[in-house]
C-alpha cells in the first residue's frame, strides 16, 4: 500500500490509542482521590495508606511502560525500506529490567506485610464481641448482654439477637472509638462479611471460626452486604452498620428484650 | 509420522507412542495426587481419627473401621501380578511369545483375584460412601484405583488376544511394555494407598 | 539453496462432509477449533450482554436473580472452557506442525478425539437450560452452594470433566510433536516462541487439569453418592474445595494467556523487521511464569482466613517479574525497529498496552491488605476482563488476521479490520475501566441487582454502552471475513515477508504440509533465505 495512506492510517490508529491511554491514566489519578474511600477504622486508615502507595507505583509502572510503547510507535515507524539493526537481545538490559521489578515487588511486599500484621489483631477479652451470622439469604447479629466491651460494666445478662430479612434489612450497631470483635458462622454455605468502609471482609464459613477486630473512627450508618456468592438472593444479604456513641449504644441496649438462645438458630 | 521423526535425525530410545504414553501416565499421577491431597488434609484437620459419627449413623450401626488381614493379601496378589507381567516382558523379549501368553494369562487372574478380594471387602465393610468423610475418602481413593485396576486387566487381555494372534516380537512388542508400565503403575498407587488407608495411624 | 525432501502421504477422495467429520489432518481439526470455539464466544458474549443490560440500571428487573446467577456462570464457563482454552489448541494444531516443519501431529487420531470431545461437552454443558436450569454457582463452584444447586450443575462438571480429558490428551500430543517431529536443523531453542508457549501451556494442561479432575470427580460424589468432602458436619473440610480448584486454576488462567503471548511474539517481530528481543530470555522467562504458577493459588483465597498469606503474597508478586520481562522484550522488539500498523500489529499492540493495565491491576490483589478490600469486587472482574479480553482476545484477533492468509489463502480487508479494532478498543474500555471504580466503590460481583442509592448506576450504564460496542465491533470483523470468503484465494505464501516456517509453503498448504523445508539455522529460517544466514547477525 502507499506509505502516505500508510501513514494517515497509522496517526488515526495511532491518537485513538493515545487518547485512550491520557483518557485511562487521568482517570486512574482521579482514582487516587475518589476511587477507594478512605474507611472508618483505625485498620482501614492504614490499609487505605498501603493502597495509596500501591496505587502511586503502579500508576508510575504503568505510565513508564505504556509511555514506552507509545512513543516506539511514533518514533519507529517505518520510514524506509532500509532493514533495521537486527539486535538480537543485551544479557545486560535483561539483568536491569529484571531486577527493577524485583526490587518494585519486594517493596510492595515488605509494606504490606507489615500493613497485614497490623491489620490482623485479636481481641482483648474484654473488648465487644458481636457474634455474626450469615445464612441464605440475610444476617443474624447476636449480642451478650453480659459482654458488651470495656467502658460498660455489665448491667444484665443473656442474649439478644437481630434477624434480618430481604424485606427488613437489619441494622448493626457497635460503638465509636472501641475495639469490637465479630464472630463470624454460618450453617449452610460460604457467605461474606463485608463492610465497604471497613476496606475489609471475611469469609462466613461453615465449619470455621472467622473473628476480625477493627476499632471504628466515624459515627454514621454505612451500606454493607455479602460478598461471597451463596445463591439465589445473594444480591438482597444487605445490612446497615451504625457506628454510635457509646452512650447511644448503652442506650439502645438497655431497649433491646433478651430472647431465647433458639432465635439464634437460622430460620427455616 | 515416526518415519518424519526419523527423518528430524532424532536418536531415540523411546518411540513417539511410547513417550506420548509416559506423559498420560504423569497426568495420572497428578489425579491421584490430587484424591490423595483431599485425604490428608480431611485428616489433618479432623480432631480425631476416625471423625465422630453422629447419633443417626451410630444408632444405623455404623463403625468407621478396616480389617486389615485380606486387603494385605490382596496387596501381595498385586504385587506379585507386578512381578509376572515383568517376566512377561522378558519373555517377549527373548521373542519367546508362548511364555508371554502364559504371563499374561497368570497376571490376569491376579487382577481378578484383587478385583474379587476388594469387592468381598467392600461387601463386609461396617460403613459407607456417606458415613463422614471417612467413608467418602475410602470409597473414593479405593474406587478410582479399582476402576484403574480393571481397566489395567482390559488392557492385558487386549495385549493377550493380539499375542494369541501371532503379534509381538524380540523386535517388536511396545504395547506389551506399555501394558507393565500402566500396570506397575497401578501397583504402585496401591502401595501407597494401602500405606496411608492401613498402616499409617 | 538445498533443502531436505519429506515423504509424502497417500491422499485419497470423500465427500466433503464425511472429510471434515472423519478428518485427522491437523489443519481441518485446526479450523474445526476456530470455528466452534468463535462460535462460543459468541454465545458467551451474548450472555455477557445479557449480564450488562441486568445491569444497566439500579434495582433492574430484566432477568431475575435466579436466571442471573445461571447467566454469567454460563457466560464465564463458555469464555473460559468452551473459548479461550480450547481457541489455543486450534491455533496449535494448525500452526505448530507447520512451524516446525511436520508433516502432523504426532498422534493425528487422538487430535481428532481432543477436538469431537469438545463440542458435545459444550452442548451437555448448556444442556442445563432444557433441565430446569444451567449451573449458577460461577465458574469457580464453590461448595457448599455446588453442593445444593440442580442438575445443571451435575451436567456442568461433567463437561468440564469431558474438556479437561479433551486438554490433556492434547497436551502430550503437542509435547510429543514438538519433541519428536521437529525438521532437520530446528533445535529446541530455534523453534518459534509460539511454539514454546504452546510448550509450556501443555506442560501446565498435563499437570493441573487433572488435579481439577480430582476435585470435579469430589464434587460428583458429594452431590451423587452422598459423600463428605465438603460437608462440615461429615468432617469435610469447605475450603478443600478452594485449595485444589485454585491449584488448577491459577496455572489454568496462564493456560489461558501463554499462547497468546506466543502470537504477539510472532506478529512484533514481523511488522517490526527484527526478530524477538531476548529469544532466550523469554522462553526462560514463560517457564518461570509456569513454574511460579504452581505456587500462589491462595492469592483467590486470601479473604478465607484459611491460608499462608505472606507466603501467597509474596509468590504472587514475583510472577510480576517474569511477565515484565515478556512485556519488555517485546518493547525491545519495537525499539529501534521499522514499524508498520497492519491489522495484526494494530490488535498485538492492543494486547501489550491493554494487558499491562490488567497485569498492574492483578498485582494490587497481590498485596493481602490491599485484596481484603478488592476481593469479589467489580475491581477483580476488571482484572479479569483487561487479561483475558485485553490480553487473550486481542491475541485471538492478532491470530486470526495475522494467519488467515495462511488458512484460508485469502487476506482480511485492512479498513474493515481498522474499524474493528479501533471500535473494539475504545469498546472494551468503555466496558471494564468504569469497573475499577465501582469495584474500589464497594460493588460486589456476581449481584443481580444494586439498589439506586449507592450511585453505582452511572458507571454501570457506561459499561453497558462499551459493551454493546464491542458487540458491534464484531460486525466489521464478520463481514470482512465474509467479505474474503467471496473472493478467490490469493495469498502468496509468505505475504507478511514473515519469519517461520508455516510461510514457507503454499497457502493454504497442501494436506501433506510441505514439499520440502529449508535449512534452518536460526529460529528465522525465512528471513536468513531472504536475506542471507549472516544479515540477522
Ligand atoms: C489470562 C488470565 C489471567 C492472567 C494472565 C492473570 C495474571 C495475574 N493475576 Fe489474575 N485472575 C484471573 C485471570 C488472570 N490473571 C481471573 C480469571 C481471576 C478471577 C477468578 C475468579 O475469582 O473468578 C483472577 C484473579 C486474580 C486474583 C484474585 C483476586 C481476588 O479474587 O481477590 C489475584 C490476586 O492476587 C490475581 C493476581 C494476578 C497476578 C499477580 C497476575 C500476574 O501474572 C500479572 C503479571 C503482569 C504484570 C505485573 C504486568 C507486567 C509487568 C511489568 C510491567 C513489570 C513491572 C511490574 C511490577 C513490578 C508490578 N488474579
Ligand atoms: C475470555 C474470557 C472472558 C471474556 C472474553 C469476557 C467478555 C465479557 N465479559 Fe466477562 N467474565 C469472565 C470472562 C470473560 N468475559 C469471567 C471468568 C467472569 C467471572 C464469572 C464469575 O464470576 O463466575 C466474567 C464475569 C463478567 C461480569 C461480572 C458478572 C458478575 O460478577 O455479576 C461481567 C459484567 O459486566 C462481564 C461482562 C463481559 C462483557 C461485557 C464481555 C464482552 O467483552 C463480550 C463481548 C463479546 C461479544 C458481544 C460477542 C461477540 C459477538 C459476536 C461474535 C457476534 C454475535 C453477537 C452480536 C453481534 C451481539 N463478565
Ligand atoms: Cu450470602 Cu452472598
Ligand atoms: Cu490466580
Amino acid at each position: 500500500m502507499p506509505v502516505s495512506g500508510m501513514l494517515r492510517r497509522f496517526r488515526r490508529s495511532m491518537v485513538l490509542l493515545a487518547v485512550a491511554l491520557l483518557a485511562i491514566a487521568s482517570v486512574s489519578v482521579a482514582a487516587a482521590q475518589s476511587g477507594q474511600p478512605g474507611g472508618i477504622t483505625d485498620e482501614a486508615h492504614k490499609m487505605h495508606d498501603l493502597w495509596i502507595f500501591t496505587l502511586i507505583i503502579a500508576l508510575v509502572v504503568f505510565l513508564a511502560v505504556e509511555g514506552a510503547i507509545v512513543y516506539c510507535l511514533f518514533a519507529f515507524r517505518k520510514k524506509d525500506d532500509a532493514l533495521p539493526k537486527q539486535t538480537h537481545g543485551s544479557t545486560i538490559v535483561e539483568v536491569i529490567w529484571t531486577t527493577i521489578p524485583v526490587v518494585i515487588v519486594v517493596a510492595l511486599f515488605s509494606y504490606s506485610f507489615i500493613v497485614l500484621r497490623d491489620v490482623e489483631n485479636h481481641a482483648a477479652k474484654e473488648d465487644l464481641t458481636v457474634k455474626v451470622q450469615g445464612f441464605q439469604y440475610q444476617w443474624g447479629f447476636t449480642y451478650d448482654k453480659s459482654d458488651l466491651g470495656t467502658n460498660t460494666k455489665p448491667d444484665a445478662t443473656g442474649e439478644f439477637t437481630l434477624l434480618g430479612t430481604p424485606a427488613d434489612i437489619p441494622t448493626l450497631w457497635i460503638p465509636v472509638d472501641e475495639p469490637v470483635e465479630f464472630a463470624l458462622s454460618s450453617n449452610d454455605v460460604i457467605h461474606s462479611f463485608y463492610v465497604r468502609d471497613f476496606l475489609y471482609k471475611l469469609d462466613v464459613i461453615p465449619g470455621r471460626d472467622n473473628r476480625f477486630v477493627v476499632t471504628a473512627r466515624e459515627i454514621g450508618e454505612f451500606h454493607a452486604q455479602c460478598a461471597e456468592l451463596c445463591g439465589v438472593d445473594h444480591a438482597l444479604m444487605r445490612f446497615t452498620l451504625k457506628v454510635v456513641t457509646r452512650a447511644d449504644f448503652d442506650k439502645w441496649v438497655s431497649e433491646q428484650k433478651v430472647t431465647a438462645p433458639a432465635s439464634v438458630q437460622k430460620p427455616q | 509420522m515416526a518415519a518424519h521423526g526419523a527423518v528430524a535425525g532424532h536418536k531415540q530410545q523411546l518411540s513417539n507412542g511410547m513417550l506420548g504414553f509416559i506423559l498420560f501416565l504423569a497426568s495420572e499421577v497428578m489425579f491421584f495426587g490430587g484424591l490423595f491431597a483431599a485425604y490428608f488434609i480431611a485428616r489433618a484437620d479432623s480432631p480425631v481419627w476416625p471423625p465422630l459419627l453422629s447419633p443417626a449413623q451410630e444408632a444405623a450401626g455404623v463403625e468407621l473401621h478396616l480389617e486389615f488381614a485380606l486387603p494385605f493379601i490382596a496387596t501381595c496378589v498385586l504385587v506379585l501380578s507386578s512381578v509376572t507381567i515383568q517376566f512377561g516382558v522378558m519373555a517377549v523379549q527373548r521373542g519367546d511369545r508362548s511364555a508371554l501368553i502364559r504371563w499374561l494369562i497368570i497376571s490376569i487372574a491376579l487382577g481378578l483375584s484383587f478385583l474379587t478380594a476388594q469387592m468381598y471387602d467392600y461387601s463386609q465393610l461396617t460403613f459407607s460412601s456417606g458415613d463422614t468423610i471417612y467413608g467418602t475418602t475410602f470409597y473414593t481413593l479405593t474406587g478410582f484405583h479399582g476402576a484403574h485396576v480393571a481397566g489395567g486387566i482390559i488392557f492385558m487381555m487386549v495385549i493377550l488376544v493380539r499375542s494369541m494372534g501371532g503379534q509381538f516380537s524380540a523386535s517388536r512388542h511396545e504395547a506389551v511394555e506399555a501394558c507393565s508400565f500402566y500396570w506397575h503403575f497401578v501397583d504402585v498407587v496401591w502401595i501407597a494407598l494401602f500405606a496411608t488407608l492401613y498402616i499409617v495411624k | 539453496m538445498s533443502s531436505v525432501a519429506i515423504p509424502r502421504p497417500k491422499s485419497y477422495e470423500r465427500p466433503v462432509i464425511l472429510d471434515w467429520l472423519t478428518t485427522v489432518d491437523h489443519k481441518k481439526l485446526g479450523i474445526l477449533y476456530l470455528y466452534t470455539t468463535m462460535f462460543f464466544f459468541a454465545v458467551g458474549g451474548v450472555l455477557a450482554l445479557l449480564v450488562r443490560t441486568q445491569l444497566a440500571v439500579a434495582d433492574n428487573t430484566f432477568v431475575n436473580n435466579d436466571q442471573y446467577n445461571q447467566i454469567f456462570t454460563m457466560h464465564a464457563s463458555a469464555m473460559l472452557f468452551l473459548f479461550i482454552i480450547p481457541v489455543w489448541a486450534g491455533f496449535g494444531n494448525y500452526i505448530v506442525p507447520l512451524q516446525i516443519g511436520a508433516m502432523d501431529m504426532a498422534f493425528p487420531r487422538i487430535n481428532a478425539l481432543s477436538f469431537w470431545l469438545v463440542p458435545p461437552a459444550g452442548l451437555l454443558m448448556f444442556s442445563g437450560f432444557l433441565f430446569g436450569g444451567s449451573a449458577d454457582a460461577g465458574w469457580t463452584a464453590y461448595s457448599p452452594l455446588a453442593r445444593g444447586t440442580g442438575t445443571g450443575m451435575d451436567l456442568w462438571i461433567v463437561a468440564v470433566l469431558l474438556l479437561g480429558i479433551s486438554s490433556t490428551i492434547g497436551a502430550s500430543n503437542f509435547l510429543v510433536t514438538m519433541f519428536r517431529m521437529r525438521a532437520p536443523g530446528m533445535t529446541m531453542f530455534r523453534m518459534p516462541i509460539f511454539c514454546w508457549t504452546i510448550l509450556v501451556t501443555a506442560v501446565l494442561q498435563l499437570l493441573a487439569t487433572p488435579v481439577l479432575a480430582a476435585a470435579l470427580a469430589m464434587l460428583f460424589i458429594d452431590r451423587n453418592f452422598g459423600g463428605a468432602f465438603f460437608d462440615p458436619n461429615g468432617g469435610g473440610n469447605v475450603v478443600l474445595w478452594q485449595n485444589i480448584f485454585w491449584f488448577y486454576s491459577h496455572p489454568a488462567v496462564y493456560i489461558m494467556i501463554l499462547p497468546g503471548m506466543g502470537i504477539i511474539s510472532e506478529v512484533l517481530p514481523v511488522f517490526s523487521r527484527k526478530p524477538l528481543f531476548g529469544y532466550k530470555a523469554f522462553v526462560f522467562a514463560t517457564m518461570a511464569i509456569g513454574g511460579l504458577g504452581f505456587s500462589v493459588w491462595a492469592h483467590h483465597m486470601f479473604t478465607t482466613g484459611a491460608v499462608l498469606k505472606p507466603w501467597f503474597g509474596f509468590m504472587t508478586f514475583m510472577i510480576g517479574v517474569p511477565t515484565g520481562v515478556k512485556i519488555f522484550n517485546w518493547l525491545g522488539t519495537l525499539w529501534r525497529g521499522s514499524i508498520t500498523f497492519e491489522v495484526p500489529m494494530l490488535m498485538a499492540l492492543g494486547f501489550l498496552s491493554m494487558f499491562l493495565i490488567g497485569g498492574i491491576n492483578g498485582t494490587f490483589s497481590a498485596a493481602e491488605p490491599d485484596d481484603f478490600a478488592l476481593h469479589d469486587t467489580y475491581f477483580v472482574v476488571a482484572h479479569i476482563h483487561y487479561v483475558l479480553f485485553g490480553g487473550s482476545v486481542f491475541a485471538v484477533f492478532a491470530g486470526l488476521y495475522y494467519w488467515f492468509p495462511k488458512i484460508w489463502g485469502r487476506r482480511l480487508n485492512e479498513r474493515l479490520g481498522q474499524l474493528q479494532f479501533a471500535l473494539m478498543f475504545i469498546g472494551f474500555n468503555l466496558t471494564f475501566f468504569p469497573m475499577h471504580l465501582l469495584g474500589l466503590d464497594g460493588m460486589p460481583r456476581r449481584i443481580a441487582t444494586y439498589s439506586n442509592d449507592l450511585g453505582w448506576q452511572a458507571l454501570n450504564t457506561v459499561a453497558t454502552v462499551g459493551a454493546f460496542l464491542i458487540a458491534v465491533s464484531m460486525i466489521p470483523f464478520i463481514v470482512a471475513v465474509v467479505a474474503a470468503f467471496m473472493k478467490p484465494k490469493d495469498q502468496p505464501n509468505d505475504p507478511w515477508e514473515a519469519n517461520t516456517l508455516e510461510w514457507w509453503t503454499t497457502s493454504p498448504p497442501p494436506v501433506h504440509n510441505f514439499d520440502d523445508v529449508p535449512e534452518i539455522h536460526s529460529e528465522r529460517p525465512l528471513f536468513d533465505l531472504r536475506h542471507g544466514k549472516n544479515a540477522g547477525h
